[in-house]
């Protein structure tokens, strides 16, 4: 653990100390250098499942492809940000880069810790850089309502589970995950164990989002820099579905009566959210709203509790993860030109930029679940685990997919296909930075298909 | 009236069409007249911006603008009338309600047939 934390630690003084020329460079550089470690905690090497353990952290099947997740985005949040940060003073620059460290850090330790103290406050830590890149770095005035939001929306929802973790500490004595996971149900008096339960997830349920208290997300997402929305989008919101699968081991007994509600919002969510996203004018806005939807069906697979719900539940977390910061790196590379981000002014691209029409032909067809992607395998699951449930929710989750795969197929369209707006005079042409940059998010995609193994997470 | 000619980059609108005009009022043919020459403007405005040759940056079309404002941020302007309470009502509030009943009633039938012993497993699936 210490040999990621401390390069990732090191990597705010590198970005202080290096010249102008080469900061951009060797930021990246280290940041490889700390993805290519963090690989080794895939591979898991106990049965008891938590391996690297030290007393304050470990990782397990669950973590471990979330922390590789997060780990490889910072590189790639690097090289997004370049283009655009090319004009800020350096100043800015380092302290950028600084902001996007100190997140990763405080990632990093919530996905590792043992202790649900630590879990809380690192997760409260990231909210702190995520809010100053949005709004200072934001691109229109909207950002400033978008960074209230998504700051109160998480704030607001995650101080009941304060308390409940306190509670709890009070109550067995240990906030550790791994007695826990071995202690039985906790004795609590009847009503008090509803406002438990639903303190508990919460804070999880607002960060997922769920769908009654998402709206914090398309404001955050479309707001945010680009570097802000890929951490966003592949990172932060699998924070909280990673905490409720962490917390649903202590609150397991009333689950089955109490996740009705949450379940029910979960599926209607995924239908509704889809069919915004079919009549939105703002592309990024379309990309946050498709991120609900498929966090709906994440938040349905972790709320029933079953193994394969859980399996499904993390492909499609780590899958949703990659697929979504791709979009939005491409999103970023058409804003970059065209400087707006209404879809019927950036038509016609793969007229004028043929490469990058095929990114996003790939990225728009893993977006809708094509076979034999991850985003297919675990949204399958999901289906599956859904229908064990209640043969009714295949209601819910088929008509989802199909919404998907329009609204994934008229994003396309609409960016690709049609006749080229003819107020553009001038598009630069794609760099070879962002082809990179494309590469990076969809080789690991492509790779899982071949062994999906490694994000199965420990319910196999 | 009859001198209403077309202008370059303005064709003639419907409403002032010489074989339809006679039935119209002439306060209606001026105020349309007038619409035509406001938009007759402002696509010139428009075109000079378009085919200006040391043009470099985008063109703004405060139109678009203003529509994506509009779309984009319908709350603040929200008005609850029968019709908007009747759409939230159909698509927010009754079907949650709707669902519930439905996987409630389908997982007690299930429960019960558990605890009976007659729920059948033809596949042998995990879940």
């Amino acid at each position: 653990m210490l040999k990621i934390l401390i390069p990732t630690l090191l990597l705010i003084p590198t970005s202080w100390l290096a010249k102008a020329k080469w900061l951009w460079p060797t930021t990246l550089l280290h940041s490889f250098i700390i993805t290519l470690f963090s690989l080794a905690w895939l591979k898991n090497t106990t049965e008891t499942n938590w391996s690297t353990l030290n007393p304050y952290m470990a990782t397990d099947p669950l973590s471990s492809p979330l922390l590789t997740l997060t780990c490889c985005l910072l590189p790639l949040m690097i090289l997004a940000s370049q283009n655009h940060l090319a004009q800020d003073p350096l100043v800015r620059q380092r302290i950028y880069i600084t902001l996007l460290v100190t997140l990763q850090l405080s990632l990093i330790m919530a996905f590792a810790a043992t202790e649900l103290t630590m879990f809380y406050v690192m997760f409260e830590t990231s909210l702190i850089p995520t809010l100053i890149l949005i709004t200072r770095w934001g691109n229109q005035m909207e950002r400033l309502n978008a960074g209230t939001y998504f700051l109160f929306y998480t704030l607001a929802s995650s101080l009941p589970l304060l308390i409940t973790l306190l509670a709890f500490q009070n109550k067995t004595g240990t906030l550790s995950l791994l007695i826990i996971q071995l202690l039985g149900p906790i004795p609590i008096s009847p009503y008090v164990n509803i406002i438990w339960w639903t303190t508990s997830l919460l804070a999880f349920l607002v960060k997922m989002p769920l769908y009654g208290v998402h709206l914090w997300l398309p404001k955050a997402h479309v707001e945010a820099p680009i570097a802000g929305s890929m951490i966003l989008a592949a990172v932060l919101l699998k924070l909280g579905g990673y905490g409720m699968m962490r917390l649903m081991l202590i609150l397991s007994p009333l689950a089955k009566e109490l996740c009705y509600p949450f379940i029910i919002l979960a599926l209607w969510g995924v239908l509704m959210t889809s069919s915004i996203c079919l009549g939105q004018t703002d592309l990024k806005s379309l990309i946050a709203y498709s991120s609900v939807s498929h966090m709906g069906l994440v938040a349905a697979a972790i709320l029933i509790q079953t193994p394969w719900g859980l399996t499904g539940a993390l492909i499609l977390m780590i899958a949703h993860g990659l697929t979504s910061s791709a979009l939005f790196c491409l999103a970023n590379t058409n804003y970059e030109r065209t400087h707006t981000r209404t879809m019927i002014l950036t038509r016609g691209s793969q007229m004028i930029l043929p490469l990058m029409a095929t990114w996003w032909l790939i990225t728009c067809l893993a977006n809708l679940a094509l076979p034999p992607l991850p985003n297919l395998m675990g949204e399958l699951i999901i289906i599956s685990a859904l229908l064990g449930w209640s043969w009714w929710t295949i209601i819910f989750t088929g008509a989802g997919a199909l919404i998907t795969a329009t609204y994934s197929l008229y994003m396309y369209l609409m960016t690709q296909r049609g006749p080229v707006p003819n107020h553009m005079i001038s598009m630069n042409p794609s760099h070879s930075r962002e082809h990179l940059l494309l590469t990076l998010h969809l080789l690991p995609l492509l790779l899982l298909v071949f062994k999906p193994t490694t994000i199965w997470g420990s319910a196999y | 009236m009859a001198d209403y000619r077309e202008a370059p980059l303005a064709s003639r609108p419907k409403s002032l069409d010489p074989n339809e005009y006679f039935n119209l009022s002439s306060d209606f043919r001026r105020a349309e007249e007038d619409r035509a020459a406001i938009r007759a403007n402002l696509k010139r405005q428009y075109q000079l911006q378009l085919n200006n040759p040391l043009r470099k940056e985008l063109i703004e079309d405060p139109a678009l603008t203003q529509w994506v404002y509009a779309r984009t941020n319908p709350y603040p302007h929200f008005r609850p009338t029968y019709k908007t309470s009747l759409l939230g009502a159909v698509f927010g509030v009754v079907p949650l309600f709707v669902m519930y009943y439905i996987f409630k009633t389908d997982r007690d039938r299930k429960e019960e047939q558990i605890k009976a012993g007659t729920f059948k497993r033809p596949f042998s699936l995990s879940s």
